[in-house]
């Protein structure tokens, strides 16, 4: 892992900023790592001077043609999100934490893109909207049928 | 009779010359425990999330030595939306302890999690690290790394390096703070559903105490004067505690810290075992049986190297 390029980084910090209205002033003290397979690690740890870590904080984009946020990223962060999230309802909840895709109702506002899926200020993940569907952006491992919300 | 009754009699026979009530540490150990979790401040605040849990299960208790240590009805926790989003690890009580004898230690310092997976430990102290310093969190198993990796990103850690080596062979590292939670026989976890148990022989123990003697050895020699080092297991067994700090205590330049809980109650390490005389240091361990709290068995020593 190496530090990530500052043309990079400032990419990243405004699509934080014009997607989900971040505050760029919450990225203060971390160190922007960039990992394979064009992962994007956000951490506040020292270097390390005789070993080469597996991993250092948490993977929070994947840099390819355009950002795509992970879950890791709008679970943490969510709470400094403060546009293109969507609340759902404990049945659409269900759905999106069990890997389904969804059909969203009033959906005129939502700009197509990747969204913050809430649920009663529970930061619950990505999802991706087309202008149709709402596309699950759950990792598979993450997959869970929830009992109790 | 079920598959681990043998299992749970035979620690009971062996271990019962050293307990205050034979009787009532026999009956805990045939007590399943209940499902217990701590808050992810990380993510939350603890009110916020207890008092939504409690719409699921109005029972849930807080214990009186942990306020963030909380004990629950239900055994499926792990279905519940603060799970999913990362507001609550689901953790054995005695593996909180660890880190709350080094409380007044633990801030914005540099901390080596020696084996570190599945991550309750380390998770645990990032949340009271409020996620500043340094952990180095190291386990010697990739199948392990998983685990460990996926709770760090659940829970939102971002001051933690994974690294994958046999801690044997790390290459020496300068912190403030060692954690050296070895691996074990596991007999004090008995009382947990699904435990992995086995009896096991004499010779197993001395295996085990060639491992933790290694392990606690390395963490020794790379610690720098007036650092801190934490040794526990999740054991009974006296050759992988007390032998193995004592041996440690006869090779280095350590000091035993006492140390206590405020209302767990525990005891001091024992002196002797099968004929074997230990340092009298050992005394400043702390041993928490099962019937004393109604939780696992466990063992933990706190060092300073000078």
């Amino acid at each position: 892992m190496k530090q990530l390029e500052e043309v990079k980084k400032n990419l990243l910090l405004e699509y934080c900023l014009e997607r989900f209205g971040i505050n760029p002033e919450i990225w203060e003290g971390y160190i922007w790592y960039s990992g394979s397979k064009n992962k994007i690690y956000l951490a506040n740890t020292l270097e390390l001077e005789r070993i080469i870590p597996e991993s250092k904080g948490i993977c929070i984009f994947r840099l390819d043609k355009s950002p795509k946020p992970t879950t890791n990223f709008l679970q943490l962060f969510g709470r400094y999100i403060t546009r293109n999230y969507v609340e759902l309802d404990n049945e659409n909840t269900k759905k999106y934490c069990r890997g389904e895709d969804l059909i969203l109702e009033n959906n005129k506002s939502i700009i197509p893109g990747f969204l913050l899926m809430t649920n009663k200020n529970r930061f619950l993940g990505c999802g991706h909207w087309n202008g149709k569907i709402l596309k699950n952006q759950l990792p598979k491992s993450k997959f869970c049928k929830i009992n109790f919300l | 009779m079920d598959k681990y009754q043998n299992i749970r009699n035979n620690i009971i026979d062996r271990y019962s010359c050293l307990v205050d009530d034979e009787k009532k540490f026999a009956d805990s150990i045939n007590i399943p425990l209940k499902q217990s979790f701590r808050v992810n401040t990380l993510k939350e605040k603890k009110k916020t999330v207890i008092n939504k849990l409690k719409e699921y299960d109005s029972n849930i208790k807080t214990t009186k030595w942990n306020d963030n240590a909380h004990i629950s009805e239900l055994n499926n926790l792990g279905s519940s939306l603060e799970h999913f989003v990362g507001q609550i690890y689901i953790q054995e009580l005695t593996s909180m302890i660890p880190p709350l004898i080094v409380k007044d230690l633990i801030k914005d310092i540099k901390i080596i999690d020696c084996c570190a997976a599945p991550g309750s430990k380390t998770t645990q102290i990032a949340a009271m690290m409020e996620n500043k310093g340094h952990i180095i969190a190291n386990d010697a198993r990739h199948a392990r790394l998983k685990s460990l990796r996926g709770n760090l990103d659940r829970l939102g850690v971002t001051n933690t390096s994974v690294t994958l080596r046999d801690f044997k062979s790390f290459p020496n590292t300068s912190a403030d703070l060692y954690f050296v939670d070895a691996p074990c026989s596991s007999e004090g976890t008995i009382r947990k559903k699904n435990a992995v148990a086995r009896t096991w022989k004499e010779r197993d123990y001395l295996r085990f105490n060639k491992l933790q003697n290694g392990l606690l050895s390395k963490a020794c020699e790379m610690a720098p004067s007036g650092s801190t080092i934490v040794y526990s297991t999740c054991t009974f067994s006296p050759d992988e505690n007390e032998k193995v700090v004592s041996e440690t205590l006869d090779k280095y330049d350590l000091k035993m810290k006492t140390i206590s809980i405020e209302n767990l109650r525990s005891e001091s390490g024992i002196t002797e075992w099968n004929n074997e005389s230990y340092n009298s240091e050992v005394k400043k361990c702390m041993r928490v049986w099962p019937h004393h709290n109604d939780t696992d068995a466990f063992f933990i020593a706190r060092m300073e190297k000078y």
